[in-house]
């Protein structure tokens, strides 16, 4: 219990939470806040869906880096079962612990056989046995990858924070983690999912929010650069271009743009950077005949 | 808790009044949902209405979809459009406030959360045509003595009469729905897999006294592969836009597959599709789709289809089944473009043109004479009989020949 009001002392208010995430890097608006306040405080799982690259990712690893506390990552992808999310037992290890029990001439009981030392901790069981003392960061990425079978294996974690491994039985979390599922939406996640978390669509940050991040993360790079490029692309978001570039692109660019020694954005540097931002070749015909002068602003 | 018994009461009942209105407006707004909004309310003990706005947001929505309804019905409750007092004596059987009349107002300046602008608002306008207008047009005589699957089988559906479709309506939903397969990602034992199967085989040499006499085997399961089927509903389609949504709905519930329709605009159709009775699934199109029996902009269609689902997964590996006759109101190269990009992403594309059956046929359509370099099958499927060749051709589908990219 004493971990909740730890919580509560640490983050009071939402305000407080928008304070800590940007002395961690991480520049949130106050919808993004007030979801991830509800997730830390109530607690309640959070469902996050956006357009890839608005930083969804990237707000768990945030928010774990202000709790000060691991972040636990699961990448979803088809096919994703038990054993690769949840725990394996360490079938090799039970098969030597066979023939050297046999060796030594010792029997050797079933509940030695399946006990802790042969299981093989997965994210999702890792975030349940987290010691603490504040709980872990749980980030289940992608969600809408996975098979539809395996978010019905979710939902014994996301209600109870428990897990059921048949040998040993049911796993309760000592410190509930703070589970963040991300979606990019390539299907529709089941209602009984959704019913059980919190909600948050994040949308493509304004010029000026865009501007700010971008000068967060990369503060090497000069102010007017970042103004350029943040307006760049939001002049290249306004093409009809088929990966509309976001924010993690942004951020590349800068990158690419601080490397090549780009004093001020003009044709030629966005000709030669244009690969960061834009990654399909239909793509850079379309800026092309927009004319890279104009995505400049010249 | 320190609130008093009578504040706590207040916040109950304006959670739920707050959650039946979204209700009531289309959102799927559970008590349990309700309940989450007071307790995020007493938990960040919000200042402005902004602040609300987004507990609120957070705790009562499940999809993007439902922020222009919600963004109504809060503005109408909590910032003042309406009394609220209105809003808790609000009357269950009342017919639901109609959204779009809301959605549709300018947002408000210096107001959160109105940046989705590119999110097409749910709105619930006012159904298409009715199909059934040319019912007295002619009521053929029904003969009794043949069954339906023979009399109609074979004829096109622009000749149907609406009851001769009724009938055709039973057929297509008997028609043989079996999925393509793929290769499964797991393994499963097999007499004859490729793969050895290290831990069953040392498992079983223990019967052997711990030599290996038996090798176990295993191979990839099969799996089914996805499947996207996209209609055209605009006039020129109308005779044949009704069966293939019978089609679709049994594809969404047998086959898992993924339904949009287009006219003028896409529009996802599985989720309606996949839940209620046939009348519902109409219905719930009709109120989807606003542009039903439109114009058609096949090239602006499938772009949008393939930004917005396909390049994210949809039509990937996929077999793509394409219903439309071609006839494109813009610019005939979008189509070819986008078929090109449509045909990188997925397995197999299928495009099924019902007015091909014509013996005269020739794709002169600029959208179809566009597509077609793109297109691995293309079928007719204007009858019952070769609506079974569509399924043979979704079931058997091959990769084509090699392509770019």
């Amino acid at each position: 219990m004493h971990a909740h009001d730890d919580l509560a002392d640490l983050l009071p208010d939402i305000p407080s939470l928008q304070a800590c995430l940007a002395d961690a890097g991480y520049l949130a608006e106050p919808g993004l806040a007030t979801a991830l306040f509800c997730a830390v405080r109530l607690p309640q799982p959070l469902l996050l869906e956006g357009e890839a690259g608005v930083g969804k990712t990237q707000s768990a690893k945030a928010l774990a880096e202000i709790l000060q506390t691991p972040l636990i990552r699961l990448q979803c992808f088809e096919g994703i079962d038990a054993a690769e999310a949840l725990y394996e037992w360490n079938y090799p290890r039970q098969l030597l612990g066979i023939r050297v029990a046999e060796a030594r001439g010792n029997d050797v009981a079933e509940t030695t056989l399946f006990g802790r030392e042969y299981l093989i901790e997965r994210p999702l069981l890792q975030a349940i046995e987290h010691p603490g003392p504040r709980p872990a960061v749980l980030l289940i990425d992608e969600v809408d990858r996975a098979d539809e079978e395996f978010e019905a294996f979710l939902f014994e974690l996301l209600a109870e924070s428990a897990v059921t491994i048949p040998e040993i039985g049911t796993l309760r979390a000592h410190h509930k983690p703070i589970v963040i599922l991300t979606s990019n939406r390539t299907r529709d996640l089941h209602d009984a999912l959704k019913r059980r978390c919190l909600y948050h669509w994040i949308d493509y940050p304004s010029l000026e929010h865009a501007t700010e991040i971008v000068r967060m993360r990369v503060p090497e790079a000069k102010a007017t650069l970042v103004s350029e490029i943040a307006a760049a692309v939001a002049r290249l978001r306004t093409l009809d271009v088929q990966k509309p570039p976001g924010i993690a692109e942004a951020i590349d660019w800068v990158h690419a743009a601080v490397l090549l020694g780009v004093q001020q954005l003009d044709a030629d540097s966005v000709q030669r950077t244009l690969g960061a931002v834009l990654k399909y070749r239909e793509d850079h015909e379309v800026a092309h005949e927009a004319g890279l002068a104009w995505v400049a602003g010249a | 808790m320190p609130e008093s018994a009578l504040g706590q009461a207040d916040l109950a009942a304006v959670a739920s009044a707050f959650g039946h209105q979204l209700h009531a407006a289309g959102v799927p707004v559970t008590p349990e949902r309700s309940a989450r909004f007071a307790e995020t309310v007493l938990l960040a003990r919000p200042v402005t209405i902004d602040d609300v706005y987004w507990l609120g947001r957070v705790s009562l929505l499940s999809g993007q979809a439902q922020i222009p309804v919600y963004n109504a019905i809060f503005d109408r409750t909590f910032r003042g459009v309406v009394d609220f007092s209105e809003g808790l004596a609000i009357d269950p059987d009342a017919p639901p406030a109609p959204p779009a009349a809301h959605s549709e107002r300018p947002p408000r300046e210096g107001e959160p959360g109105r940046e989705s602008d590119g999110v097409a608002p749910v709105t619930s306008a006012t159904p298409g045509s009715d199909a059934r207008a040319d019912a007295d047009l002619e009521d053929r005589s029904v003969l009794a003595a043949a069954s339906p699957e023979e009399r109609l089988g074979h004829r096109d559906f622009s000749e149907c009469s609406p009851d001769e479709l009724t009938l055709l309506r039973q057929l297509v939903e008997q028609l043989p729905l079996i999925p393509p397969m793929r290769r499964g990602r797991r393994t499963r034992r097999h007499p004859s897999g490729a793969r050895l199967d290290v831990r069953a085989t040392l498992r079983r040499a223990h019967r052997s006294g711990g030599d290996p006499v038996r090798r176990i085997r295993r191979r990839h399961v099969q799996r089914p592969r996805r499947v996207v089927l996209i209609a055209d509903v605009s006039g020129s389609m109308e005779p044949y836009a009704r069966v293939y949504l019978h089609l679709m709905r049994g594809a969404v519930r047998a086959l898992g597959a993924e339904s949009f329709v287009f006219a003028t605009r896409l529009t996802r159709l599985t989720r309606h599709l996949a839940t209620g009775g046939p009348d519902y699934a109409y219905a719930k199109v009709s109120e989807a789709t606003p542009d039903w029996s439109g114009g058609t902009r096949i090239g602006e269609a499938l772009n949008r289809f393939l930004d917005e689902h396909g390049r994210r997964g949809i039509a990937r590996g996929a077999v793509v089944v394409i219903v439309s006759d071609g006839w494109e109101i813009g610019d005939p190269a979008d189509v070819g473009r986008a078929m090109e990009r449509l045909r990188r992403l997925a397995y197999s594309v299928i495009w099924v043109n019902p007015r091909s059956a014509a013996a005269q046929y020739e794709p002169l359509a600029g959208g179809m004479a566009a597509a077609l370099p793109h297109v691995d099958t293309f079928l007719s499927g204007h009858s019952v009989r070769a609506l079974g060749d569509v399924m043979t051709a979704i079931q058997t589908a091959k990769r084509g020949e090699p392509r770019r990219g």
